[in-house]
């Protein structure tokens, strides 16, 4: 996954506006897909993902701004002389033909000889393991199956650039996670620039180079998983990828050399090492708390740093994990535990401590 | 006292026994109820019809048959009627495709009024286009007589176009019901490898769409062949099926013939409608998962998008020039002959008598018609009997049957007592209630597929008899469907002439018939006045219809409308 | 709640409909003259008797066909008007009845059955029609003779009724066959067909088609003329030297009717010299002698006919029709 920095990136996005007549559904967005990446637009409904998506491919047109692909502007260009090629969210694929004939559609379309493109179709089929399926009718096949073969499809005619639309939403939880990982294994081995389109943000930050979080038509951050999910950029971010819990303070203190700081909060002192610098004291925070980052142990007492005592509202044990919800003061607190070896004494607990950790992300909060 | 307690105990228990058998039996004996209203009013009158023409002054006979098929005049009447509806389904289709292609992927600016034009047909009996083809085209037409034409209107030409502006509602409607239920992404993802608009349309759209082309084709085929009106009006000296029937009943009274015609002209129907029904049932590509999505307008290259647009406007343009011509018309004495505006066209009394003797028969076949459609709907559903399929088949069969030849069946089957129910109003409608019922029944259907029986279980469970849970349940559930077929058969009823016109009494006109004796005796001013009356009458109702199927979610399937 | 009231609603409207349509006492007639006449007729039956005749025009062949189709248990209580073919029917056939009507006394005997059967109240001809303009506009002149009709300067230019539903039509056809004999005569009809633009339904109708300059010619019965002469058409008439045919104005009582005193009353009527006068000036030749509007004092001369034949051989007669004539392809 080793992309050079300086290398021109694959697709450029520069501060594209769509409207449908006076609604604005694209804000003014601007991105850079490196080669090779795997990008993800993800966002709630009505963000403009798709929008967006179909923008790239050409199926509809923009408003303003430029989209330039390996450096040559395509706002122009139909779809098929865009060398993007896209895969729906219900495989499109064609009913009235063999998987074959799907795979080689395009390859038909362009005038390749005959041999050329049986040739390419096997090549394409045995890449998505599905050799023996050739003759298969599409409705004969299962939907993972439909899905490799849309697959297979799009990469027909080497596009520089691929465009997932949601191409897993149709999938079962549990065909979703395998087909899910060989997406990727493909699209990494083929070092093809790939921008997938969402709405589920595990499957984003499972399988992205980097995320793109979308809402109401705007960018809010792009970062990788980590990035996001550690350093979300607002609270709508930090609440949209993962789970979290917010808890208002105000920076009390800080110390710049070890850059110990004291959160003031409506249940106590909270003692954080603060890593961001455009935080100072004084100012109105949001801390972001993640729920398997805070310890639940039973019963109330211990006057540790950063533990608050809180009452166990609800526990519901699932094997690996358990799910708790604290009661603190009047707000709740959701925790995850892991490895739950203490279950059925947590089962009958009432009150239990939680250990808020030292590295909390902070948003500043706006006057 | 103990015994007079146990004998009471007994009454009830048999009391209740009836009444569990009444619970347990009460869709069936509803649904033997049904089945002999249909084959009283449905196939009694074509059963006679069939022995009418089978039987001579001596007994079974083959003899008109044979008639029939030697002699070139009823020949010609075969094969023109034949030739008419494989010209008039292959045009309506080309046209109807190509506005159905237009408002689902032609630019936004176009969609919305040319699926209006293209709609606009419906509230319009058919026979308004062999009204405003004379206006235009007649011996005394504004056309004609503006550019000194010498074009012959009355004969096959005149008909077939009167046909086709008449049923290009139906073929648009069923093409882009087609259409719309075919994914965009299909045609999108062709095109985002390269395929051009023409490509598309040949290696994709069309294929995928040939089962719908190939179900629609085959209803207009049907429809062409047994509408009355237009070829009754504008045949001319060029014989066709329907017109001749009537000519043989009403003119020649030879109802050996006329049953004889009737046959020839039933077969088709029935062959098509189980062809259509159900051999093609589910033979659509489904192609969509969830709610079809309007597609965007495409780039479509002037090579197809010119050739549709010139089809598209064309008909357009007709179909507006014929309502406009008519309404125009019927402020005429004869349009293009006398010059002053009247409106005594508008008030004149016996169209207008015959107008409310319509809304009389359409409002009681209405009544009656959403009344059966509802039952037989529910029997057909719920119902967990032997035959049930028939039962479907035969209330949806009325659709398929010529008018003409339900009328004539009327007339043979009801003329005498104790059936006698000819003269009157009921067996107009009744006539219109049998031949419509599908509408209602399919209406009825659909509603009830949304309605789980675990619901009439639930109140079941809850202690409620069948009875109660049909009135309080099942029935204000359905409650829309009851609207849809009532207001949908009262549409059709007042409009519908090749039955009636076998079954109207003295003194007793219905507006459809009048239009028509207006029509061919040339009375242009008045049969337009009289037809835009109705026109306003079904728009009122449709408008109602539209209104009431979007506030419950009725869904489409309201398609067709044969007269 | 809202839908118990508008079920309430639909029934009692639906009862309310139903019951209007239940009939008032009064007699329901078939009517075959024309439908101006037809309304005239009946209005004066109302005057004269309080009788309100319920009628819709139909035409001859049509009333037949009702007749045919709904015997025994006519849906009508008479026939006022219609040809004597259904006359002769009737009388065959069993379905009318026989009543010697008092008021017909003095009326010469071809206007009656003898038994009373059935009635002609009337007996109307055919004549040929011309529309002026349209002939001025061309340099024609009217047809001298029948045979006229024949040449080609004719073609398309001409309407005539069909003999398969109407019964003037009938009536000009076994004219034809009586004035030139059956060979001759078909060979007249066929001829005459080249030039025929199409058959009307009604025996009426090109007098308005050709009054109205959609055709030059017609061949129409005589019942309409006067009216449309005084509307105001552009009409030329005349019959040619041959001569014209003629049929009765036929009227019977249907048997089984519930409403015979009523039927009698109105065929006492139409024997009366009122009623003669009524039909006269509309142009009619009337059982009572009267000032006929149309031909004047100069009666028409009429080729010698046998009516019974003709009814007796309408139905051979339609079927060479059918075979002989020309019927469009397309």
């Amino acid at each position: 996954m080793s992309m050079n920095a300086n290398e021109k990136p694959m697709l450029i996005l520069k501060d594209i506006h769509k409207f449908y007549g006076n609604n604005e559904v694209l804000k003014g967005v601007s991105l850079e897909v490196r080669r090779g990446e795997l990008v993800t637009f993800v966002g709630p409904s009505g963000c403009g993902k798709t929008t967006l998506l179909r923008l790239i491919g050409g199926f509809t047109d923009i408003s303003a701004g430029d989209i330039i692909l390996d450096g040559q502007r395509i706002n122009d260009l139909p779809p098929n002389l865009r060398d993007t090629r896209i895969c729906f969210q219900n495989y499109a694929l064609f009913p009235h033909m063999t998987v074959a004939e799907n795979v080689g559609y395009g390859l038909k379309i362009n005038k390749w000889p005959k041999d050329k493109t049986a040739a390419r179709v096997n090549e394409l089929l045995e890449m998505v393991e599905l050799s023996a399926y050739g003759d298969r009718m599409i409705d004969k096949l299962s939907g993972g199956q439909q899905q490799r073969v849309a697959f297979a499809r799009a990469l027909s005619l080497e596009p520089k650039v691929l465009l997932l639309d949601e191409p897993l939403s149709n999938l079962d939880a549990n065909l979703r996670l395998v087909m899910r990982e060989e997406i990727r294994k493909l699209q990494e081995r083929l070092h093809i620039t790939t921008v997938f389109v969402t709405h589920d943000q595990f499957e984003a930050m499972a399988i992205s180079d980097r995320l793109v979080v979308m809402k109401d038509g705007r960018i809010e951050q792009v970062g990788s998983p980590i990035e996001i999910y550690e350093k979300p950029a607002n609270e709508f971010i930090a609440a949209f990828v993962g789970y979290v819990n917010f808890m208002d303070g105000r920076v009390a203190s800080l110390d710049e050399k070890t850059r110990d700081a004291v959160i003031d909060t409506e249940y106590g002192k909270i003692g954080i090492t603060l890593e961001q610098v455009d935080i100072n004291p004084g100012d109105d925070v949001l801390m972001v708390v993640r729920p398997e980052s805070v310890n639940i142990s039973l019963n109330c007492g211990s006057n540790r740093p950063n533990v608050l005592c809180g009452r166990l509202k609800s526990y519901m044990y699932a094997g690996s994990i358990a799910k708790c919800t604290v009661t603190i003061g009047d707000r709740t607190m959701i925790i995850d535990q892991y490895n739950p070896r203490d279950a059925q004494q947590f089962k009958h607990a009432e009150k239990v401590e939680v250990e808020i950790p030292r590295s909390v992300h902070l948003l500043k909060k706006k006057k | 006292m103990a015994s007079a307690g146990l004998s009471v105990k007994l009454q009830s228990s048999s009391r209740s026994k009836v009444k569990d058998f009444l619970n347990a039996n009460l869709i069936n004996i509803l649904a033997v109820v049904l089945f002999l209203l249909l084959a009283f009013f449905l196939l009694y009158p074509i059963v006679m019809v069939l022995i009418k023409s089978l039987r001579g002054p001596d007994g079974f006979t083959l003899q008109y048959y044979k008639a029939f098929f030697s002699k070139q005049y009823y020949f010609q009447s075969l094969y023109n009627t034949l030739l008419l509806g494989v010209i008039n389904t292959v045009v309506c289709l080309v046209i109807g495709f190509c506005l159905a292609y237009m408002t689902t992927r032609g630019p936004w600016i176009l969609r919305k009024p040319l699926k209006i034009i293209s709609l606009v047909p419906l509230i319009a009996p058919p026979y308004l286009f062999a009204l405003s083809l004379i206006i235009l085209f007649g011996r005394n037409g504004l056309v004609t007589r503006m550019f000194d034409l010498h074009w012959q209107l009355y004969g096959f030409s005149g008909v077939v176009i009167s046909q086709t502006l008449a049923f290009i509602p139906l073929a648009y409607m069923m093409i882009e019901n087609t259409l719309m239920s075919l994914n965009p992404n299909l045609e999108e993802s062709a095109y985002d490898m390269g395929a051009s608009e023409a490509t598309i349309l040949r290696t994709i759209t069309i294929p995928l769409l040939a089962p719908g082309l190939l179900k629609a084709g085959l209803l207009i085929f049907v429809m062409t062949i047994a509408e009355f009106g237009n070829a009754a009006i504008l045949g001319g000296r060029t014989p066709f099926l329907a017109p001749d029937t009537y000519t043989m009943i009403t003119g020649e009274s030879d109802f050996n013939m006329g049953s004889v015609l009737s046959v020839v002209l039933i077969a088709p129907c029935i062959l098509i409608f189980f062809i259509h029904n159900y051999l093609l049932e589910g033979k659509t590509f489904t192609t969509i998962g969830g709610k079809p999505v309007a597609s965007e307008p495409r780039k479509i290259t002037p090579l197809i998008k010119i050739p549709f647009i010139i089809i598209t406007m064309v008909a357009a343009g007709a179909i507006f020039v014929c309502f406009a011509v008519v309404f125009v018309a019927s402020f005429y004495k004869i349009l293009g002959v006398t010059h002053n505006i009247i409106l005594s066209n508008y008030l004149d009394f016996t169209s207008n008598q015959a107008i409310y003797n319509s809304i009389r028969v359409s409002f009681v076949a209405a009544v009656i018609g959403a009344v059966i459609g509802i039952l037989l709907a529910y029997v057909i559903v719920r119902g967990k009997f032997f035959g049930r399929t028939f039962i479907e088949m035969a209330s949806l069969s009325g659709f398929a049957l010529p008018g003409t030849v339900l009328g004539i069946g009327y007339l043979l089957a009801f003329s005498a007592p104790p059936l006698k129910l000819t003269g009157g109003i009921m067996i107009l409608a009744l006539n219109c209630v049998f031949r419509f019922l599908a509408v209602g029944v399919e209406a009825g259907i659909s509603k009830l597929h949304q309605i789980h029986i675990e619901i009439e279980e639930a109140s079941a469970d809850l202690g409620a008899g069948f009875l109660t849970t049909f009135t309080k349940i099942v029935l204000p559930i359905m409650f829309p469907a009851f609207i849809a077929g009532f207001i949908y058969t009262f549409m059709t009823a007042i409009i519908s002439l090749s039955a009636v016109v076998f079954l109207v009494s003295p003194g007793f006109d219905l507006a459809a018939v009048k239009i028509f004796d207006a029509a061919i005796y040339g009375e242009i001013g008045l049969a337009s006045a009289t037809t835009m009356k109705l026109v306003l009458i079904v728009m009122i109702c449709m408008m109602i219809l539209n209104f009431i199927s979007k506030k419950t979610r009725l869904g489409s399937g309201i398609a067709t409308k044969p007269v | 709640m809202k839908r118990k009231f508008i079920a309430v609603v639909v029934a009692a409207i639906f009862s309310v409909v139903l019951a209007g349509s239940a009939m008032a006492e009064d007699v329901n007639a078939y009517m075959g003259t024309s439908p101006d006449n037809n309304v005239k007729i009946a209005k004066f039956i109302k005057d004269k008797t309080g009788i309100t005749v319920n009628q819709t025009f139909q035409s001859c062949g049509e009333i037949e066909a009702k007749m045919k189709a709904e015997a025994p248990n006519f849906s009508a209580e008479m026939v006022i008007g219609a040809c004597s073919p259904q006359g002769y029917l009737a009388k065959s056939s069993g379905w009318s009845v026989p009543y010697v009507s008092p008021a017909w006394k003095g009326v010469p005997e071809l206007f009656m059955d003898p038994k009373g059967e059935f009635y002609h109240m009337a007996t109307f001809s055919f004549v040929l029609v011309g529309n002026k303009d349209r002939l001025a506009k061309a340099g024609y002149k009217m047809p001298e003779s029948w045979k006229d009709l024949l040449d080609p300067k004719w073609k398309g230019e001409i309407v005539m009724p069909s003999p398969l539903s109407s019964g003037t039509a009938n009536m000009m056809r076994f004219t034809f066959l009586a004035l030139y004999g059956d060979t001759e005569g078909w060979k007249f009809i066929e001829a005459l067909d080249k030039n025929i633009h199409h058959y009307s339904r009604s025996g009426n109708a090109p007098t308005d088609l050709v009054g109205r300059g959609e055709f030059m010619l017609g061949i129409t019965s005589d019942e309409n003329v006067k009216k449309r002469l005084d509307d105001g058409y552009p009409l030329l008439w005349s019959i040619p030297k041959e001569g014209t045919g003629y049929d009765g104005t036929t009227s019977f009582i249907f048997k089984n009717t519930k409403k015979l005193e009523a039927c009698k009353k109105i065929i006492d009527l139409l024997g009366t010299q009122e009623f003669s006068d009524l039909l006269a000036s509309i142009g009619y030749v009337t059982p009572r002698p009267a000032k006929n509007a149309l031909y004047g004092t100069t009666l028409p001369k009429f080729v010698n006919l046998d009516l019974g034949k003709a009814a007796d051989e309408k139905a051979k007669n339609n079927d060479i029709w059918k075979q002989k004539l020309r019927t469009d392809f397309k």
